[in-house]
């Protein structure tokens, strides 16, 4: 039962509206509420309020009136009870006296007489008890009060009408209304105002929220001396500097680690050297194993390179050392310190020859370099770089003739240390898996982009794309 | 005699392998573990050049450089943590004439010593004497003068200030120089050129921030005028 109510209510309950639109809607449902118990209650007790008045002020009339009919009335011949008697009588606008005297009903009007005058008041009276009671006079409401005068043999009625009384109930009725309508809108605007006031603490959480996820790890919310939001500032900055200094923790141990090693390694490699001056002196088990160390090294030695690389990113430390470099030359250059030994052809888009790019020299380098080494261990060497131009972005395209990189897999290479699958299939051991990443990372701060995609003869391969902004022609 | 080397580490290992490395070259090594005993070594006995590793505990490396440039036009060699820093250019500042990254092949070390090794390049076999307007330079004697005053320039600044007299007026780019003077390539860093510039012209010129003789084009390179 209660599951079945619970359920009927998260249908009603308008989830799909935004926290806003549902503080609103209750400050307008609790204003409408309070407004309509408040019109109610102030329409009941001011309608029974007047109808009081008005019946305290008929009866002290209706009893000095039919005083002076029992006074008079023992005097008087019934032609003159009708026309003397009635007329002489007090009475307002709207209230009409009716006399029962001698088994006669006499009144001012002829429409108005016995079968104006509620049967169970009649009765009332009859038994001798005076009485009052409301009824519909003519489709209209009125107050019937009745006195019976036993000593002078007669009953004596008022017939008050009560219509210019509706009339006031009723435009208060509407004034009431009128302004629970009123009520209701304001207490709409009030929920929008207050909940737009009350959330816009959250807008700023989200802001910096927002920088955090960014990379701005040093985001944090304004002091605020209100203790409601002070909670909420201060807890999320507590939030911001833990998860600030465990980042920097885990950078630094990255840093500690790769600066750790690099002691060693220089000993390592310039022993290796000396090894290697030797290596015709050793047998060739040995020199087979000075093979091995001294390719293991180097390997190790760009690993640890790549490494205090890619801490210095994640620390944020990574400053770029702009140059304007004329992008072709450099190119050239890259390709041929890079493709080692083998040569690639460079294609060039003649409008490119005076391009210039501004870039970290030693970076941009490491980017055509790792672009070449991966299409080597990957796609059987690069075998060709293009360069062309598309609007103000200049392209830098190394395509090879390898498996390519099937489209699930190309916006996870340039993850760190996420080797292919296709690398994995083709046994490549080569390769510590941060160059790719850390491609992405020089490019992105040169405020480039760069992708893999088809080669564009749509010959099977790769087409590793880096994209440049150019400084001029 | 073999050309002397004078490293200045503090990890023994290290400085047992480099020295083994070096001595494979054909030269004589000596060693320092701390700035002063670098310092003292060098006062005793100064050698042909100076590796010195910048992070050293006590007199740091930069100490030890400038030290050693007030008395001293030796090739220094200095082995930085990292390429990006500001350690670069303040070893350059200090004095150092290249540097190294560590960990360096042993076959880069052996590289940048000779070229810093080498002798200052003759523009021309006749010519003995170059004047630039106060400047004057003796390639052969390795003398500079300005108003007939010598100037105490290192090897590296004095093969700079070579290559720039070698053709007057033309603008040499970075890279050239740094291929002509360190023996780099194309991927040379060119703030060993900046640096370079800046200490030659703080010796050479009367107002180093108003240069009148080597001269920025901007984007290119440098020249030399009169």
């Amino acid at each position: 039962m209660l599951t079945r109510l619970r359920a009927w209510l998260g249908r009603v309950r308008p989830r799909s509206l935004g926290l806003r639109a549902r503080v609103t809607l209750s400050f307008a449902l609790g204003a409408l509420f309070l407004s309509i118990v408040l019109a109610g209650t102030t329409f009941a007790l001011t309608r029974a309020n007047l109808l009081n008045q008005r019946e305290s002020t008929s009866l002290s009339r209706v009893y000095v009136n039919a005083s002076v009919v029992k006074n008079q009335l023992p005097d008087l011949n019934p032609t003159d009870v009708q026309d003397v008697l009635l007329p002489s009588l007090q009475v307002p606008n709207g209230a009409r006296p009716v006399l029962h005297f001698a088994g006669r009903w006499f009144s001012l009007t002829a429409q108005i007489g016995e079968n104006s005058i509620p049967a169970a008041l009649r009765d009332t009276v009859d038994s001798g008890r005076p009485a009052r009671m409301m009824f519909d006079l003519q489709g209209k409401p009125a107050l019937a009060v009745g006195i019976p005068l036993p000593s002078a043999g007669a009953q004596y009625f008022e017939l008050v009408e009560l219509d210019d009384l509706q009339s006031t109930l009723e435009s208060l009725g509407f004034s009431l209304l009128g302004a629970s309508a009123l009520t209701t809108l304001g207490g709409a605007a009030l929920g929008s105002w207050a909940s737009r006031r009350a959330l816009r603490p959250l807008a700023d959480v989200s802001q910096a929220a927002k920088a955090i996820a960014g990379g701005r790890l040093d985001t944090r919310l304004e002091t605020t001396d209100d203790r409601d939001l002070g909670v909420l500032s201060s807890s999320f900055n507590d939030m911001a500097q833990a998860l600030q200094e465990r980042i920097e923790r885990d950078a630094r141990f990255a840093s500690d680690v790769s600066h750790e090693l690099r002691s060693p390694l220089m000993t390592l490699s310039a022993a290796i050297d000396v090894l290697e001056a030797r290596r015709d002196e050793l047998g060739e088990r040995s020199q087979a194993a000075v093979d091995l160390l001294s390719m293991e090294v180097d390997r190790f030695r760009q690993l640890v390179e790549d490494l205090l690389e890619m801490s210095r990113y994640d620390a944020g430390a990574v400053r770029l050392e702009l140059d304007d470099i004329r992008l072709a030359e450099f190119v050239m250059q890259a390709v041929k310190v890079s493709a080692n030994g083998s040569r690639v052809p460079v294609d060039l888009d003649s409008e490119l020859a005076g391009a210039v790019v501004q870039a970290d020299k030693r970076r941009l380098a490491r980017v055509v370099a790792n672009l070449l080494d991966n299409a080597r261990k990957y796609g059987d060497g690069a075998t060709s770089v293009v360069l062309q131009r598309v609007d103000d972005r200049v392209q830098i395209a190394i395509e090879d003739e390898g498996p390519g990189v099937p489209e699930e897999e190309r916006h996870l290479i340039f993850e760190r240390f996420a080797r292919g699958g296709v690398a994995g299939r083709r046994g490549s051991t080569e390769g510590v898996g941060l160059g790719l990443a850390l491609v992405a990372e020089h490019v992105r701060l040169h405020g480039g982009r760069v992708w893999v995609e088809d080669r564009a003869d749509g010959r099977p391969g790769a087409r590793f794309v880096v994209e440049l902004p150019v400084l001029s022609q | 005699m073999s050309t002397r080397i004078l490293t200045v580490e503090d990890d023994e290992r290290i400085r047992t392998a480099v020295r083994m490395a070096l001595e494979d070259e054909g030269w004589t090594v000596e060693e320092a573990e701390t700035g002063e005993a670098a310092l003292e070594a060098f006062k005793r006995n100064p050698s042909d050049v100076v590796l010195i590793d910048i992070m050293l505990p006590g007199v740091d490396g930069f100490e030890v450089c400038r030290s050693m440039r007030k008395t001293s036009d030796v090739p220094i060699v200095m082995v930085t943590a990292r390429a990006d820093t500001h350690d670069v250019v303040a070893g350059l500042e200090a004095g150092a004439d290249d540097y190294l990254t560590k960990p360096f092949a042993p076959k880069e070390l052996s590289a940048r010593i000779r070229a810093l090794m080498r002798r200052a390049r003759k523009p021309d076999a006749t010519t003995t004497t170059m004047r630039f307007g106060d400047l004057e330079i003796i390639p052969d004697a390795g003398v500079v003068r300005r108003s007939g005053t010598e100037l105490h320039l290192t090897k590296t600044e004095f093969r700079l200030l070579c290559e720039l007299a070698s053709s007057p007026g033309r603008v040499f780019s970075r890279e050239v120089l740094l291929e002509r003077v360190w023996g780099y390539g194309y991927f040379g860093d060119g703030r060993l050129v900046d640096v370079h510039v800046r200490r030659l012209r703080t010796k050479i010129e009367a107002d180093p921030a108003n240069p009148r003789h080597v001269a920025t084009v901007r984007g290119l390179g440098y020249k030399l005028q009169g």
